[in-house]
C-alpha cells in the first residue's frame, strides 16, 4: 500500500517564502532546500511525465533538475522567479533527455521515439474530460505541446518560452494559437 | 451561428481570414489574452459579438478541464511516497556552499582549525530558527574572515511572522546571535545588521498543496 504518511514535522519554513526559501538553500540550507523540493517537485513531476511519457526516467530528470538547481542557486536573482526557473531547468533536461533517446532510436530503427501515451493512470480515467485533454495534449505536434506546457504548466512569459526554445517570439504566438485551437477543435467533440 | 454537428469554423487551423471573419474581427489568441486579463478593461467588440461569447465559453471550459488535470496530476504525484525527495537530497553536494575558510585560534602550535563559512551561517539560521516567529534568509560575513581580528559585520536578511513587533524581535535576534557567534567562532564582531525583508503568516495548520 502506498499509505506511507511523510514523517514531515511541520516547521515554519513550510510557509516560508519562496525567495526566504532561495536565500536559505542558496547559503546551503538543506532543509529548505527540501522544502522547495516538496513545493515545486510534483509540478516538475508532471511536466517531465509529460514530456517523457515514462515513470522511471522522468525520476531521473526531476532529480537531475535539482541537483543543477542546487548548484546553481546562488545565480538566480530573484528568490521569487524560482519555480519558473525551475520550470525552465526540468523543461530543458527532459528536452535534453527525448533527444539522447531519438539518438539511441536512430540505430536501433525498431524502437519508436514517440513517449507512450497511454500510462495506467490515464487508461484508469477514460472517458473523462481531463483524460480526453490528456490524450489531444500527448498527440499534439511536439513544438506545439512543448510551447503549451510551459505557457500553461511553467506559466512563463511568450518572451521567457522563446528564449528557451530559440525561437522568435511571433513563432511561439503560433505555436501556441495552433496548439490552443487544436484543444478547442477537439473539445468540442466531447460534449 | 454554427449548427451543433459542425465543428466552429473559428477553431479551423488553417485559415486565419475565417477566424477573424467569425470572430467579429478578432484572433483566438486575442480572445484568450482577453480571459487573461480577467476581461478587463471591457472590449464591446468582444464582448457584444455572439460569436466572441461562444469562443470565450470554449476557452473558459478548456482552462476549467485543464486546471482539473493539472490538480490531479499534481495530485497524484503528491501523495506519492517520499522516496524521490528523499533520493534528491542524498545526490546534492554539501560542500558545494561552504564558501570561505575561517580560522580557529587552537592553543597548539602545530594544529592549524578551521570553520567553513557556510557552518557559521548554519550557526546563523540554527540560532535564528530558536528565536520565535522569525526565520533567518541570507546571510553574509563581510570583511576578511581569513584575518584573525579583522572587523566583520553580518548581515542577515529575516522574514517575520505577521503581527510581530519588528524593532524588538530584532534586537533580540541580535542578541541571540551576538552570543552564538562568541561561543563558536573567535571571529570579532563590527555589527550585525538585520533586514527585515519579508511577512509569513502563522503557520496554524500544515498546508497542503493539493487543497486548492
Amino acid at each position: 500500500m502506498s499509505t506511507t504518511l511523510r514523517e514531515q514535522v511541520p516547521s515554519p519554513l513550510d510557509t516560508a517564502s519562496d525567495l526566504t526559501l532561495v536565500d536559505r538553500a542558496a547559503d546551503g540550507d538543506v532543509r529548505s532546500f527540501e522544502v522547495i523540493v516538496r513545493r515545486y517537485g510534483p509540478l516538475m513531476r508532471v511536466y517531465a511525465s509529460r514530456v517523457l511519457g515514462s515513470n522511471d526516467e522522468m525520476d531521473d530528470v526531476v532529480q537531475e533538475s535539482f541537483i543543477t538547481a542546487w548548484q546553481q542557486l546562488s545565480t538566480l536573482e530573484d528568490g521569487r522567479a524560482v519555480k519558473s526557473w525551475l520550470m525552465r531547468i526540468v523543461s530543458r533536461k527532459s528536452i535534453d533527455r527525448v533527444r539522447a533517446r531519438r539518438k539511441h532510436a536512430n540505430i536501433d530503427l525498431s524502437e519508436p521515439a514517440a513517449p507512450e501515451h497511454q500510462s495506467p493512470h490515464r487508461l484508469a480515467e477514460a472517458g473523462s474530460q481531463t483524460e480526453a485533454l490528456s490524450r489531444v495534449l500527448a498527440d499534439l505536434p511536439e513544438d506545439q505541446r512543448r510551447c503549451w506546457m510551459l505557457r500553461e504548466l511553467a506559466e512563463c512569459s511568450y518572451g521567457e518560452i522563446a528564449e528557451e526554445l530559440d525561437l522568435p517570439v511571433s513563432t511561439v504566438r503560433g505555436l501556441l494559437a495552433r496548439a490552443r485551437k487544436t484543444l478547442l477543435r477537439e473539445m468540442e467533440e466531447w460534449r | 451561428m454554427t449548427s451543433p454537428d459542425e465543428p466552429f469554423v473559428a477553431f479551423d487551423l488553417d485559415s486565419s481570414d475565417r477566424e477573424l471573419a467569425h470572430l467579429a474581427g478578432h484572433t483566438i489568441e486575442e480572445l484568450s489574452d482577453y480571459l487573461d486579463r480577467g476581461r478587463t478593461p471591457p472590449d464591446p467588440t468582444i464582448d457584444d459579438s455572439p460569436e466572441c461569447q461562444i469562443a470565450l465559453r470554449s476557452l473558459q471550459r478548456l482552462r476549467t478541464v485543464q486546471r482539473s488535470l493539472l490538480s490531479s496530476d499534481i495530485e497524484r504525484e503528491s501523495e506519492r511516497s517520499d522516496g524521490w525527495v528523499r533520493s534528491v537530497l542524498q545526490h546534492i553536494n554539501l560542500e558545494a556552499h561552504s564558501g570561505r575558510d575561517i580560522p580557529i585560534e587552537h592553543p597548539s602550535p602545530t594544529a592549524r582549525l578551521v570553520v567553513t563559512e557556510g557552518a557559521v551561517r548554519g550557526i546563523l539560521r540554527a540560532t535564528g530558527d530558536e528565536v520565535s516567529n522569525i526565520i533567518i534568509g541570507r546571510c553574509r560575513l563581510d570583511g576578511d574572515v581569513s584575518e584573525p581580528g579583522a572587523p566583520i559585520t553580518i548581515r542577515v536578511h529575516a522574514a517575520i511572522c505577521q503581527g510581530e513587533n519588528i524593532p524588538a524581535k530584532a534586537t533580540e535576534l541580535r542578541r541571540a546571535l551576538y552570543a552564538a557567534l562568541d561561543d563558536h567562532t573567535d571571529l570579532s564582531i563590527a555589527a550585525i545588521d538585520i533586514t527585515i525583508r519579508d511577512l509569513y503568516l502563522r503557520p496554524a495548520t500544515p498546508p497542503s498543496e493539493s487543497e486548492k
